[in-house]
């Protein structure tokens, strides 16, 4: 239920809704939309971002939160930690959500005995809130060539072609093992898999299971982790730092049993990496869609074993994120809403884009709205603007919203919001980490013996992510890192020791670097204060 | 609601406390110190983490919720529940079929239809799906629980010890394997298997930037 402060405001919106519909709004051309980003969008930011003084990427730009944690010493006491190891196993992987597990089972389907560590349950991630669907290229008037085109264009050009390719190449394959493993994907009469539009994309692309895909697939991949004989599960175990032997292979990790408060480690011949990205770090101070767990720890772990990263100056920023009620902050609202024809309104009743623009035209857009006094200001003193959720129900039917999105409606139901009567107040929440640890196509580090899936690699998705693309990217990649770390299960893992660590601190002293970060970071802090 | 800086008080973890009015029950913890990580993981009311039971202030009925979701209010009583034992079966890949239901969860059987599982936080009728699958309807049963997001909570109060929640993956995952494969999908594989973009993807791969970039708006554009 809105304040009655707030509800003022909403007669506004519904003030001018009748004009409204008869408005057209023009796309942004290449040069309005340059200096709209240039100007607005978060990663333009100059005074949010700095160059890194030490390691592998040194001189690279990434944002302040970032660059803390990778020049900040660990918490752990490395002395005081046994580094014998407690367990022994072909494939160690760390992370338990669509990458992780897709690693697991595949390496357990090669042979490989697995070990799978999460810092929280299994399947809680970033996966799960997959809504709006998974690109693949079945549809007649589609191809594979052209959805690298789009994911090509979509990212700015920045993305590796290489990486590309394989993820648009594997995508087909990697549904038809979904299906196998009994996900049940939407489809049309004639029992195709259905596929709908999105922004970017030349041809509809999206196939999904109502508006809870990622889910529906974590659901059914847990499910398989169960019945397969060959993988440990150890839940709430969080990596705190990597391990390598003396050429500086990677050959296990340092895990924290949060139960019982210990270290453990944990020696394997080879390290999948698939603990997803870092919108908990709240880049910039801004919201974010994450879940509770996406700290960066792996860009951390990896940058001190000595692993290249890429595009870490490159984040995603959803355009409508919730902002009020306040315990809803972040969350998100589906583009989809936008693509049906929803207006992005100010406080004056106005709308100021086209919400047809790209995630990163229309977050930016909302954010000069706010800069320039035209945002929404609601008594817990945040600013938004109104995503005009009312508008489908008069311009398409009555009951419309409730059919198409029936959990996005009852969530708010919930909070007694009714969407198809009032409006939501929205602001841009951190959404995807662009960059990572870059891979090759098997889904290995710079560093040997060391693979990653999922967000927390790089160089696929170059300077923008297009819808989609990061639920076939975790398949595709979490197969691929799997099947390439099961090969190496005659591998000598040689001694476990902690030598990168200590190279990478000798650095740190050196430059006189004595950051009071301490990282990984592993849980949120101030998480109520979060704005 | 949000916005005012009422203190209330409510019973949080079996001890009464203060704490703002407006929180989750899970913000209510950490705000009072609680360093709570078990039941805690999307925040948006998706992972099914962060079960609760809570008496509302005057109310004789124990209720059920999801801690990220459920704002907290002056005198509710209010624990989590991260995590209730259930029976999930074992059973291989290859033999996931609808008749073996009934072998692999018998107890489903028993179900009398007392409806003390409908308690969904995602407000699924538990009952109606659990009559559908015993009545073989298994399409009307997997219909109903795409938004299921396997808190258990439902299992938490069968006197039947059904896990309602495995019982309707099981059924999800043996009907989308009885489905056709999809012509879309296996027209695809048939052409990539048969090497029908080769030729477009060594063009593409003798592109220099420019070329490249000329070549991806086309498309779009197409």
């Amino acid at each position: 239920m809105y304040p009655q402060a707030m509800c003022d405001l909403i007669d506004i919106v519904d003030g001018t809704r009748g004009k409204r519909k008869g408005e057209a709004i023009e796309r942004l051309s290449a040069a309005e939309l340059k200096e709209l980003l240039a100007r607005y969008h978060p990663d333009y930011r100059e005074a949010a971002f700095r160059n890194l003084r030490v390691g592998v990427n040194r001189g690279d730009r990434t944002t302040h939160e970032i660059a803390d944690l990778l020049e900040a010493f660990s918490d752990l006491d490395h002395s005081k930690i046994d580094l014998r190891p407690e367990y022994d196993a072909d494939v160690l992987v760390l992370g338990g959500g669509g990458a992780g597990v897709t690693a697991a089972l595949f390496a357990e389907g090669m042979g490989a005995r697995v070990i799978l560590a999460t810092k929280l349950r299994l399947g809680n991630s970033n996966t799960i809130m997959a809504l709006g669907g998974m690109q693949v290229s079945v549809h007649e008037s589609d191809s594979p060539v052209r959805h690298f085109a789009d994911t090509m264009a979509a990212g700015k050009f920045a993305g590796n072609r290489k990486l590309v390719k394989t993820m648009v190449e594997d995508g087909p394959r990697i549904v038809q093992w979904l299906l196998d493993l009994g996900v049940d994907f939407d489809r049309d009469g004639e029992g195709n898999l259905a596929v709908k539009g999105g922004g970017g994309l030349s041809a509809p692309r999206i196939i999904s299971i109502g508006d809870y895909t990622g889910l529906n697939i974590m659901k059914v991949l847990k499910d398989q982790i169960r019945q397969v004989e060959g993988i440990d599960v150890f839940e709430f175990s969080p990596a705190v730092e990597l391990t390598t032997n003396e050429f500086g292979e990677c050959n296990g990790a340092v895990l924290y049993d949060l139960g019982r408060k210990r270290h453990f480690v944990v020696r394997a011949r080879a390290v999948v990496l698939a603990t997803g990205g870092s919108g908990r770090l709240h880049m910039q101070g801004f919201p974010t869609s994450n879940n509770f767990g996406a700290t960066g720890d792996a860009l951390i772990l990896a940058y001190r074993a000595g692993a290249r990263l890429e595009g870490i100056d490159s984040f995603q920023y959803h355009p409508t994120g919730i902002m009020f009620p306040e315990h809803m902050v972040g969350v998100l609202v589906t583009e989809a809403i936008r693509s049906l024809g929803a207006h992005l309104v100010n406080a004056r009743g106005e709308r100021f884009v086209n919400e047809l623009e790209t995630r990163d035209a229309c977050a930016a857009a909302i954010i000069r709205e706010c800069e320039r006094g035209n945002g929404v200001r609601i008594p817990s003193g945040a600013t938004g603007v109104w995503l005009d959720t009312p508008l489908l129900e008069e311009t398409r039917e009555k009951g419309f919203l409730k059919g198409r999105f029936p959990s996005l409606f009852r969530h708010f139901m919930r909070v007694r919001l009714d969407i198809s009567k009032q409006p939501l107040l929205v602001y841009p929440t951190l959404h995807y980490q662009n960059g990572g640890i870059l891979i090759d196509e098997k889904g290995e580090t710079t560093v040997k013996n060391l693979f990653t899936a999922g967000e927390a690699a790089g160089g696929i998705h170059g300077r923008n992510r297009a819808m989609g693309n990061s639920l076939l990217d975790i398949f595709v990649f979490g197969r691929r890192a799997g099947l390439a770390a099961a090969k190496r299960k005659y591998n000598e893992p040689g001694n476990v020791t902690l030598n990168h660590v200590h190279r990478y601190y000798d650095r740190l002293k050196a430059l006189r670097i004595s950051s009071t970060a301490k990282s990984p970071t592993l849980f949120p802090e101030f998480i109520v204060n979060k704005l | 609601m949000k916005g005012d800086d009422a203190i209330i008080t409510v019973e949080l973890e079996g001890r009464k406390i203060k704490v703002p009015a407006g929180l989750t029950v899970i913000e209510a913890l950490w705000d009072t110190g609680h360093d709570v990580k078990r039941g805690i993981g999307c925040l948006s009311g998706l992972c099914g983490a962060c079960t609760v039971a809570f008496i509302e202030r005057e109310s004789k009925k124990v209720r059920f919720g999801l801690g990220c979701q459920k704002v907290i209010e002056e005198g509710m009583n209010v624990i989590m529940i991260p995590c209730f034992p259930c029976r999930a079966a074992r059973y291989s890949l290859e033999a996931v079929a609808l008749e073996k239901l009934k072998e692999l969860y018998d107890e489903l059987y028993t179900c009398n239809d007392c409806r003390a599982c409908n308690i969904c936080p995602e407000w699924i009728n538990v009952a109606g799906v659990m009559r559908a699958a015993m009545a073989g309807d298994y399409e009307a049963a997997a219909a109903q629980v795409t938004d299921c997001v396997m808190c258990g909570l439902c299992a938490s109060r069968c006197p039947k010890n059904i896990a309602p929640h495995f019982v309707a993956l099981y059924i999800q995952r043996a009907l989308a394997r009885e489905r056709p494969s999809p012509p879309n999908l296996e027209s695809r594989l048939e052409e990539i298997e048969s090497f029908r973009y080769d030729g477009e993807w060594s063009r593409v791969a003798a592109m220099d930037d420019e070329a490249l970039r000329e070549f991806c708006t086309a498309m779009a554009g197409r």
